[in-house]
């Protein structure tokens, strides 16, 4: 639970100071699935997250954008798991002169996940309901998709996303499944608060 | 101060989200039957007792264990059959016992064939469209007899990763045969078909399909007619007819391998309605099944001796017992001599039969609990061994 505070608040801070610095902010809300990558691009039943985070500018010219960037979130699968995670990326965008940006990433993060369903604990030989303390993970993740700035000309342009990120959660059940496959298809919205 | 905010979020969120079990009362459980015939003086009472706590004491949630040999057959249960009721396990209780129904599968099909509806070595296009087969390696040419055995090379759909991580995304659909043949289509055989074996829960797929082309009614119809009803499985059903039937014991799965439990009792709907598995059952009617079956009073002496026939596959487990492929059942060789088995697993629950033909023995076990340190309790070789080795008296003169 330390290392997701940790983690979280971290990150947490960076975005409130990036909003502070007139840095951007982006905001998304995301259908997460247990799935193979680029097998099909939506699932169902929709698993839902939120996450928000910011961008910092490293090396741009006119067509490429070369940019670190943070982020925190939560997701909720049904009957499986609910997770709260922060992410550090590091992103490339290709825009192109009308406002379409083609946009990758690849990102490390750290997922603290929790059980959706009431847990047994196996406790002085026999089971009982406790509190549930969570499972750590890492999720490396490859982002790709597209964006749209509203305000082609200007740099600090506020943009609407769709984003396709392929991420795996590391370890998952150590000696029976190594790791697990999971997308996240984000619809999001990048906006200058100050 | 920010600390504490955000455990409290924390709390709330995290603890609003999460759905607790229903409370049930133990009336809920109640057997609508009792075993037949529980011999509470076998001699073995207690060693099979103990066996049973072992489990418990090591971390499986429920257990039943059933022996049946000349001292008439003995079931006995501990744990609990609900962890959030706290209703303690009976050895009526009723189970899934997954794949065991490949055994039940494979006994109809031979039924069928003594009734002369369907022959083992006619090639599975002979009874099924090109609609069910097309797409799917070796399916076409693959007789009833290599589906029967695995030899047929057809991709288990099971081993999927689409297959698994869409099960996983949506652990409460319920799939139907034509989806999950789906998972085994455009995918390469294992080897030319009748040149190995491996096992394939496709092939039962495709055997449940044949059995209803040649009845014309659902296959677990046929299950019922020519061995529910006439042996008196009185505690067997198909979970096509009620897939979580009322009393059913509750069953969790050790997702992540450190024994925190989840209640997954509605997550095995890929196997409601195909005959690679979906039986509900418990360990007294598996092991009257089996000694039926091997003591020849189910089938004809020729379709035992198909029941009966063993294929090795080219490599063996390095870690398992040496294992043979027969139809719907196993030749594992132990310490104790051969010893005819089939396992199942559904999401939740696992069982395992098995008869020994030197000693006439039958033993079953079931416990509502399965995958991550759970399997390793439960189907090791070495649980397996001293399971055998509780029961049985070595017979040095048969150990292998």
């Amino acid at each position: 639970m330390k290392r997701i505070q940790f983690a979280v608040f971290g990150s947490f801070l960076l975005i409130a100071h990036s909003i502070w610095s007139q840095q951007p902010v982006t905001l998304s809300i995301f259908n997460e699935s247990t799935a193979v990558s680029f097998h099909d691009l939506v699932n169902t039943p929709v698993h839902p997250g939120v996450q928000i985070g910011t961008e910092f500018n490293w090396k741009e010219n006119r067509h490429f954008r070369l940019y670190p960037s943070i982020s925190i979130g939560y997701m909720f699968h049904r009957k499986l798991f609910q997770g709260l995670f922060a992410n550090l990326e590091l992103g490339l965008d290709y825009k192109t002169s009308f406002g379409l940006n083609l946009k990758s990433k690849i990102g490390l993060g750290y997922l603290h996940t929790f059980s959706t369903q009431q847990e047994f604990q196996f406790e002085g030989g026999k089971y009982s309901s406790g509190r549930d303390k969570g499972n750590s993970r890492l999720m490396p993740s490859f982002t790709s998709g597209l964006g749209y700035r509203l305000s082609p000309e200007r740099s600090e342009s506020s943009e609407i996303f769709v984003l396709y990120q392929s991420w795996l959660e590391y370890p998952y059940s150590p000696g029976f499944i190594p790791l697990m496959a999971h997308t996240n298809l984000h619809l999001g919205f990048k906006f200058y608060p100050l | 101060m920010m600390k504490s905010v955000f455990q409290i979020i924390a709390v709330v969120l995290i603890g609003s989200c999460t759905e607790k079990d229903p409370i049930f009362n133990a009336s809920f459980y109640e057997c609508k039957s009792e075993i037949i015939s529980n011999n509470l003086q076998h001699p073995l009472a207690n060693t099979i007792n103990d066996l049973a706590k072992d489990f418990i004491d090591k971390g499986v949630p429920g257990i039943m264990i059933s022996v049946r040999d000349k001292e008439g057959q003995y079931t006995t249960s501990n744990g609990k059959s609900d962890l959030a009721s706290d209703v303690d396990l009976q050895p009526c209780n009723i189970t899934r016992v997954g794949s065991t129904v490949k055994t039940f599968t494979a006994v109809t099909i031979l039924k069928l064939q003594e009734d002369g509806l369907l022959k083992l070595d006619d090639p599975v296009s002979k009874y099924l469209p090109k609609s069910i087969f097309g797409g799917i390696a070796n399916a076409e040419k693959s007789t009833i007899r290599q589906l029967l055995n695995h030899s047929s090379g057809i991709y288990n759909y099971i081993q999927d990763a689409n297959f698994q991580t869409a099960s996983l995304n949506d652990l409460i659909r319920e799939w139907y045969p034509e989806e999950l043949l789906g998972y085994s289509r455009g995918r390469d055989a294992y080897f030319s078909s009748g040149t190995d074996v491996r096992y394939s829960n496709t092939n039962y797929i495709l055997l449940g399909m044949i059995i209803e082309e040649v009845t014309g009614k659902p296959f677990y119809k046929v299950f019922e007619e020519k061995l529910f009803h006439p042996l008196q499985l009185t505690f067997t059903s198909f979970a096509a007819e009620d897939p979580v039937p009322d009393g059913i014991i509750r069953g969790y799965v050790d997702l992540y391998s450190n024994l925190n439990l989840i209640n997954a009792t509605y997550y095995s709907g890929w196997d409601y309605y195909s005959a690679d598995g979906g039986l509900i059952s418990n360990t007294a009617d598996l092991s009257w099944f089996m000694e039926k079956l091997f003591k020849g009073e189910l089938l004809t002496s020729a379709s035992m001796s198909e029941m009966t026939t063993w294929v090795a596959p080219k490599d063996q487990s390095a870690d398992g017992f040496e294992t043979f492929f027969g139809p719907g059942i196993f030749q594992i060789m132990t310490d104790f001599g051969p010893a005819y088995l089939h396992s199942g697993d559904a999401i939740g629950y696992f069982a395992s039969m098995v008869y020994f033909p030197d000693q006439e023995v039958s033993i079953s076990w079931a416990s509502n609990a399965n995958y991550g340190k759970i399997d390793d309790i439960i189907q090791s070789r070495e649980t397996m061994e001293r399971i055998f080795k509780s029961v049985l008296q070595p017979n040095p003169s048969i150990i292998k």
